[in-house]
């Protein structure tokens, strides 16, 4: 037997060896699987094996590339005992129906040992228009909850709060309506409101970016969005008013590195805004939030997650000068992949969301995780799918082991290669977001969309053309599939019920009061004072979720994009 | 040079998942069509106008939410209101089997569901267009 490598020379030598000895006539007999194997959304080329020898290409120094956990650069975790404290917060995405309906859901999911909920809105919600707009016919109720005024919100509010920890309510284009909906309806529910954490994605750039559901051309849409997050600083200094939802940039095929970049781009221009309203560094960059989601490239995922630590940090301390620990150390939310999830043999699913929460615990750092469910390609998901997907993340948690070491997967030699192969790319791209004037510029000018547009084609055709392979769809697929799996059946007369208590808020209501408060916020926006006082005044005096998005739409316009700028 | 096939790609409503429009304009123009895309937020009486001022071949009607019954069997009956029947309409996106049935009955010519590849879309329009020039 030879004698362990001594040094690098020494190793070098070896593996030259073993690479004509030992692996040369192996392949040169038996061939390979694939002509080239590539990781699965970057396309990179991979080796067949990585040793010392990579990371010394690539430079790596191990103080200055991982560190250690909860010291910069964070790349091994911001907690310095990573999930030996206490594992992440598990929470689940439900929105359907009336706020009575949601109320009802979201209780059993509290029950099911979860303490964190989601709150999504229906896409007359999210498009700030009432549930008698034309346009919201046949919407109501269906994608999420539909919330038209304060009455609605204190019916989605009947909770358990002293189960409840953590509470997302995902509003992007009107977020202070939303914001100003949920104050007074806990208040008189007589729950505190610093009793738990209330997060708001406030993600309207990301909705310009991706999403779609927007209503104000962008640049009032940053400024909406300011006006939430210095409300919420000034007076609820516990909850979060602003995440950058990278998992929509995911879901809407962006790669890991554009998903960083992009996002990364994104929050700083927030961050912009925010410090232009006289806040320090410091006593902004701690709110700041991401949501990310993983893909089924298991290292992809896992570097993803240790490279959106380290970079943050970067950007952080280099860039703005933070120098507290809570300013450089990101906050994270991270959950499978739902764009992952097939259509075809649903249980499969069930396998995916065990890999890709294994993916996500590996990946260390996120404080909070969600999943979510295997049946959710086909219809809303089912009571069982949830009890199943909070059983997911309850096995990885405890019957893996991987959450009692701090970053377990750390000094993979072919991990920190590409921990740091995707660190320098986000940081060439986020430099090219820069010289076309930042992220409101990228897109205004469509630069966001169209990259992404190009994106879904090529993941597309990767797909038919099998170079990416999924199981069930291009590999093991079975024709005339029959799919039995229990469905959640949607209340068809919610739309009735909702719109009927809308028309009973606004006959019973006292309109001159509405009038009087709606031309205050058409008043205020037409000025730089904080849009949610105003609001707030008017969701007491029970004006209309689309009465107020109107008020501003008076004031601000309509957005109204392009084919440069959808990127079609 | 023969006549390029003009297609119109619509999005309905207040859905907003674009991916499944994005990756098909991309792969029709790639096989030599012309693809106009409408935008978010339509209605059937604007998405009948367009194909109309537009003179499209081809509508193409996505959906991934539950509106498509609604708002597909308006565009259909829109569009013979206006004498243009003729024109080739497809459905697209989140689809249960039992309405895309009743969707074929109203006159959409075929519905295209996940799953589905651009290679058939782009055969069915080109059968579709060789048979109605020889005719």
């Amino acid at each position: 037997m030879s004698q362990p490598p001594r040094d690098r020379d020494d190793l070098r030598a070896h593996q030259a060896r073993w690479e004509r000895e030992t692996r040369g006539p192996h392949v040169a007999a038996h061939g390979e699987r694939l002509a080239e194997f590539r990781t699965q959304a970057m396309r990179w080329p991979v080796k067949p094996l990585y040793t010392p020898q990579d990371l010394d290409e690539i430079g790596f120094d191990y103080l200055r590339d991982a560190g250690f956990p909860g010291e910069y650069p964070f790349t091994r975790g911001t907690s310095p005992d990573g999930y030996r404290t206490e594992l992440w917060r598990m929470l689940q995405v439900t929105g359907f129906g009336t706020g009575e309906d949601w109320a009802r859901r979201g209780r059993y999911m509290l029950e099911q040992g979860l303490n964190g909920l989601i709150i999504e809105y229906d896409l007359p919600t999210t498009n700030g228009l009432d549930s008698d707009h034309p346009l919201a016919a046949g919407e109501v109720c269906r994608a999420g909850t539909a919330i038209d005024t304060l009455a609605d919100m204190e019916a989605a509010l009947d909770l358990p709060f002293e189960k409840l920890q953590h509470l997302t309510s995902v509003c992007n284009g009107p977020q202070p309506v939303n914001l100003a909906m949920i104050l007074p309806a806990l208040e008189k529910r007589g729950v505190d409101p610093d009793s738990f954490t209330l997060q708001m994605p406030n993600a309207i750039l990301i909705e310009y970016t991706c999403v779609g559901r927007y209503i104000y051309p962008p640049a009032h849409g940053l400024r909406v969005a300011t006006d939430v997050i210095e409300y919420v600083i000034r007076n609820h200094p516990r909850w979060v008013p602003i995440a950058v939802v990278s998992a929509q940039l995911y879901a809407a095929r962006a790669n890991p590195v554009q998903e960083l970049a992009f996002g990364f781009s994104i929050a700083m221009q927030y961050l912009d805004a925010v410090l232009a309203r006289g806040f320090a560094i410091d006593e902004v960059a701690p709110y700041f939030s991401f949501i990310t989601g993983v893909d089924m490239d298991f290292f992809e995922a896992v570097a993803k997650l240790r490279a959106y630590r380290k970079i943050w940090a970067k950007l952080m301390r280099d860039r703005y000068g933070a120098t507290k620990p809570e300013s450089l150390r990101l906050r994270l939310m991270a959950s499978p992949g739902t764009m992952s999830l097939t259509l075809q043999q649903p249980l499969n699913n069930i396998a995916r969301l065990g890999i890709q929460m294994l993916a996500c615990a590996l990946g260390g750092g996120a404080q909070t995780m969600t999943s979510p469910l295997h049946d959710e390609a086909h219809a809303l998901p089912s009571e069982e799918a949830i009890a199943v997907g909070a059983a997911v993340q309850n096995i990885v948690a405890h019957e893996t082991g991987v959450a009692d070491v701090v970053d377990p997967l750390g000094g993979s030699y072919y991990l920190e290669v590409m921990t740091r192969k995707i660190e320098d790319a986000v940081f060439a791209e986020i430099e090219k977001i820069d010289t076309q004037g930042g992220a409101l510029r990228a897109i205004e000018t469509g630069y966001f969309q169209r990259a992404l547009a190009q994106e879904q084609y090529d993941r597309h055709r990767d797909l038919e053309s099998g170079r990416r392979k999924l199981v069930g769809v291009n590999q093991g697929a079975v024709s005339g599939e029959k799919r039995s799996i229990e469905l959640f059946e949607l209340d068809a007369d919610a739309e009735r019920r909702q719109i009927e208590r809308l028309q009973r808020v606004r006959a019973e209501r006292d309109g001159s009061a509405v009038t009087r408060a709606l031309a205050r916020v058409r008043e205020a926006a037409a000025g730089t004072e904080n849009l949610v006082p105003p609001i707030l005044e008017a969701v007491k005096a029970y004006a209309t979720h689309g009465e107020i998005c109107e008020a501003l739409r008076d004031v601000f316009g309509s957005h109204h994009p392009d084919s440069l700028t959808t990127g079609i | 040079m023969a006549k390029r096939i003009r297609v119109l790609l619509a999005k309905l409503g207040l859905d907003s998942h674009t991916i499944g429009v994005t990756v098909i304009a991309k792969a029709l123009r790639d096989a030599g069509m012309e693809v106009i895309y409408s935008g978010l937020k339509q209605t059937p009486e604007m998405v009948v106008r367009t194909a109309i001022q537009e003179d499209v071949d081809v509508v193409g009607l996505s959906s991934l939410s539950a509106a498509h019954m609604s708002h597909f069997s308006r565009v259909l009956e829109l569009l013979r209101a206006e004498g243009a029947s003729d024109k080739l309409v497809l459905g697209g996106g989140v689809i249960p089997e039992r309405d895309a049935e009743k969707l074929r009955a109203m006159g959409v010519a075929a519905v295209f569901t996940m799953g589905a590849t651009t290679t058939e879309i782009i055969e069915f329009i080109e059968r579709w267009w060789t048979q109605r020039e020889a005719q």
